[in-house]
């Protein structure tokens, strides 16, 4: 029983580093580059969503708005920030997310100061018991609200005209272009969406966590492990992959002794190493094909 | 031309070391330990330039061998009784030989899984830093007062640690400095910008990056026990994952694939924080943050390109001609043919 247990518990973390690893797989299927600022653009819609509660506005209504001011956040990091190291090499733009990462950490601490805040809870807190199993109405809201994520941005991405034009520019945006799509708008698009997803993430782990500007730092390393082991570019492989680590990583915690609860951090990583030693281009991503 | 320049750089290298040597006498204990730290952080930059400028694969994980080179000295002193020359060739030695067991699977993966698995090691290190606590002294840390002037010498303790982490930070960018230069420089730079043409010519991607990572490690570490031969203290933070992202943007900001870029980072490393009003960590890590995006968007290279820009091309500069109209300097990537390196991958 006790084993239902870590698994119930692993998919309810797994629920929230896949929401965050969706949101990374998202960025980067629109502009090729990994943002590692993801997490902490996330903590910033949260801190906006908890000054929205202190205002007085319910939570659903605060979540809803910090939701939709995220997807305009996200569009105006990328076209400020962003747009001049799309086209460089990688490790250019992986050091630009960094430096964003740093200047958000920092602003957030000016604005919203270091001491931990308490973020209402969006769920209730009651719990549901299934067999000798014990699940929170909270974890059981976490798991939902990230499928219908799934389902909305599956709908979106393959059954809209604008999820066309977006998966359009994410092949090549150069012929896309030539097609006239507004390449630079739909860029903009992908990272509002992705950010707007990091709210929810951010909005959904709060209660958890408590509020403050480091809060989703260890969350973001399980989100990029998530991200690389299902593939990078499959939203459903990094849904899939969130999930496996969260569960893993709660066995492994309770069944290994020498990982303990001080090194499950290494569970996640260690699996994806081992997956992309064996499989490099992740459980669910495109194979890239290297011709000289 | 080319010689008038040697004998400038010659000469300026001479003043340096004679202002050098004689600083400290002059100045406070507080300025000299901060000079020392300077070095001490100018030496973890240059290992991670060795990985991540010359070699090209972005590393987030030398605050995990600069936190092992740190205990690897203190404990080695305290607990062990070793003497200082051992417990150093122990902090180079040991993060050396995690390198190279880390680069073993690490030069396999590329772009996004090489980030992560790196960004795993400052995890991993402080976990089990906290977990072995009789040995490292756990989250409190552990105190390592190793340094002692001697007496001949009659100097105070900061000025002879002034002069011990200078002397041997010199040594370590001598080395580097000579590695880069040569066959080894030439090899990695081969590698970052296009793997298929390195093959093409003998060179093994993954025997060079492993070595690029051993040696980032070894200096790494040697940093670690220059820190705790400065400060007389380690503890978790210095493994601290934050420490591994200020030293890859402080590399950037200073000059990716230049030595002296790696010194400029230290001396950003040290002195932003004085700058930002010295214990105030939220304006430090937006001045970071700041400053690094300032210095992508308008000196790409970092500040140690466009110093060799301005000595390269004064009168080009003061006719305020075109920049970057004469042939890029050897040895740096220029954005075009990271684009064609990248195109190629792609394809």
């Amino acid at each position: 029983m006790r084993a239902v247990q870590q698994v119930i518990d692993g998919l309810a973390a797994g629920s929230i580093y896949g929401a965050l690893a969706l949101a990374l797989v998202l960025a980067h299927r629109a502009t090729g580059v990994v943002n590692f600022a993801q997490g902490q653009m996330a903590v910033v819609s949260t801190f906006f969503a908890w000054s929205l509660v202190q205002a007085g506005l319910g939570v659903i209504p605060a979540v809803a708005v910090t939701v939709a001011a995220s997807l305009l956040f996200g569009a105006t990091v990328e076209r400020v920030a962003m747009r001049r190291f799309e086209r460089e090499s990688p490790m250019i733009a992986i050091v630009a997310t960094v430096g964003l990462l740093l200047l958000l950490n920092g602003l957030s601490s000016l604005i919203w100061g270091y001491e931990l805040k308490a973020f209402p809870p969006t769920f209730s807190s009651a719990t549901l018991r299934a067999g000798g199993a014990v699940v929170s109405i909270t974890a059981l809201g976490t798991f939902l609200v990230l499928v219908a994520a799934v389902l909305v941005l599956y709908a979106l991405m393959m059954r809209t005209r604008l999820g066309l034009a977006l998966r359009a520019v994410a092949d090549n945006p150069d012929s896309s272009a030539l097609s006239g799509l507004p390449v630079g708008h739909l860029l903009m698009v992908g990272w509002g969406l992705a950010a707007g997803l990091g709210a929810i993430a951010g909005c959904l782990v709060a209660p958890k966590l408590y509020l403050d500007p480091n809060m989703l730092a260890g969350v973001l390393v399980y989100a990029l492990a998530a991200a690389v082991l299902g593939g990078f570019d499959s939203p459903l492989g990094a849904v899939v992959a969130a999930w496996i680590i969260g569960v893993s990583e709660n066995l492994a915690a309770t069944y290994i002794d020498f990982i303990g609860n001080d090194l499950r951090i290494s569970v996640p990583l260690l699996l994806t190493v081992l997956v992309l030693l064996l499989r490099p281009q992740g459980l669910f991503g495109r194979r890239e094909v290297v011709r000289v | 031309m080319r010689g008038h320049r040697r004998w400038f750089s010659g000469a300026a290298l001479a003043v340096g070391i004679i202002v050098l040597a004689v600083f400290p006498l002059n100045s406070t204990s507080y300025t000299n330990y901060q000079v020392a730290l300077v070095a001490t952080y100018a030496v973890a930059i240059l290992g991670l330039n060795l990985v991540s400028g010359y070699a090209g694969q972005i590393s987030l994980g030398q605050s995990a061998f600069f936190g092992l080179g740190a205990y690897c000295g203190a404990i080695a002193t305290v607990r062990a009784g070793w003497p200082l020359p051992a417990s150093f060739l122990l902090a180079c030695a040991l993060p050396a030989a995690v390198g190279l067991l880390v680069a073993i699977p690490a030069v396999r993966l590329r772009g996004h899984g090489l980030a992560i698995f790196t960004l795993a090691l400052p995890l991993i290190g402080v976990a089990l830093a906290k977990r072995y606590a009789d040995l490292t002294g756990g989250s409190e840390g552990l105190g390592a007062r190793i340094t002692h002037a001697p007496a001949w010498t009659g100097l105070d303790t900061d000025q002879w640690t002034y002069y011990v982490v200078l002397a041997i930070a010199g040594v370590l960018f001598l080395l580097a400095r000579n590695m880069v230069a040569g066959r080894l420089g030439r090899a990695l730079s081969t590698i970052r910008e296009n793997e298929v043409v390195a093959v093409s010519m003998g060179i093994s991607p993954h025997r060079y990056k492993a070595l690029a990572f051993a040696l980032a490690a070894a200096f790494g570490g040697a940093a670690g026990w220059l820190y705790v031969y400065t400060i007389g203290f380690v503890s978790p933070v210095e493994m601290e994952l934050l420490l591994s992202i200020n030293l890859l943007a402080m590399m950037i900001v200073g000059g990716m694939g230049s030595v002296l870029g790696s010194l400029l980072g230290g001396v950003l490393y040290v002195y932003i924080p004085v700058l930002a009003g010295t214990v105030d960590p939220v304006r430090t890590t937006l001045l970071y943050g700041a400053i690094l995006l300032l210095v992508l968007f308008f000196a790409p290279g970092g500040i140690a390109r466009t110093i060799r820009r301005l000595r390269d091309r004064p009168r080009d500069w003061l006719a305020g001609r075109r920049r970057g109209s004469g042939p890029p300097p050897s040895g740096v990537a220029t954005a075009d043919t990271d684009a064609v390196a990248a195109a190629i991958q792609r394809r």
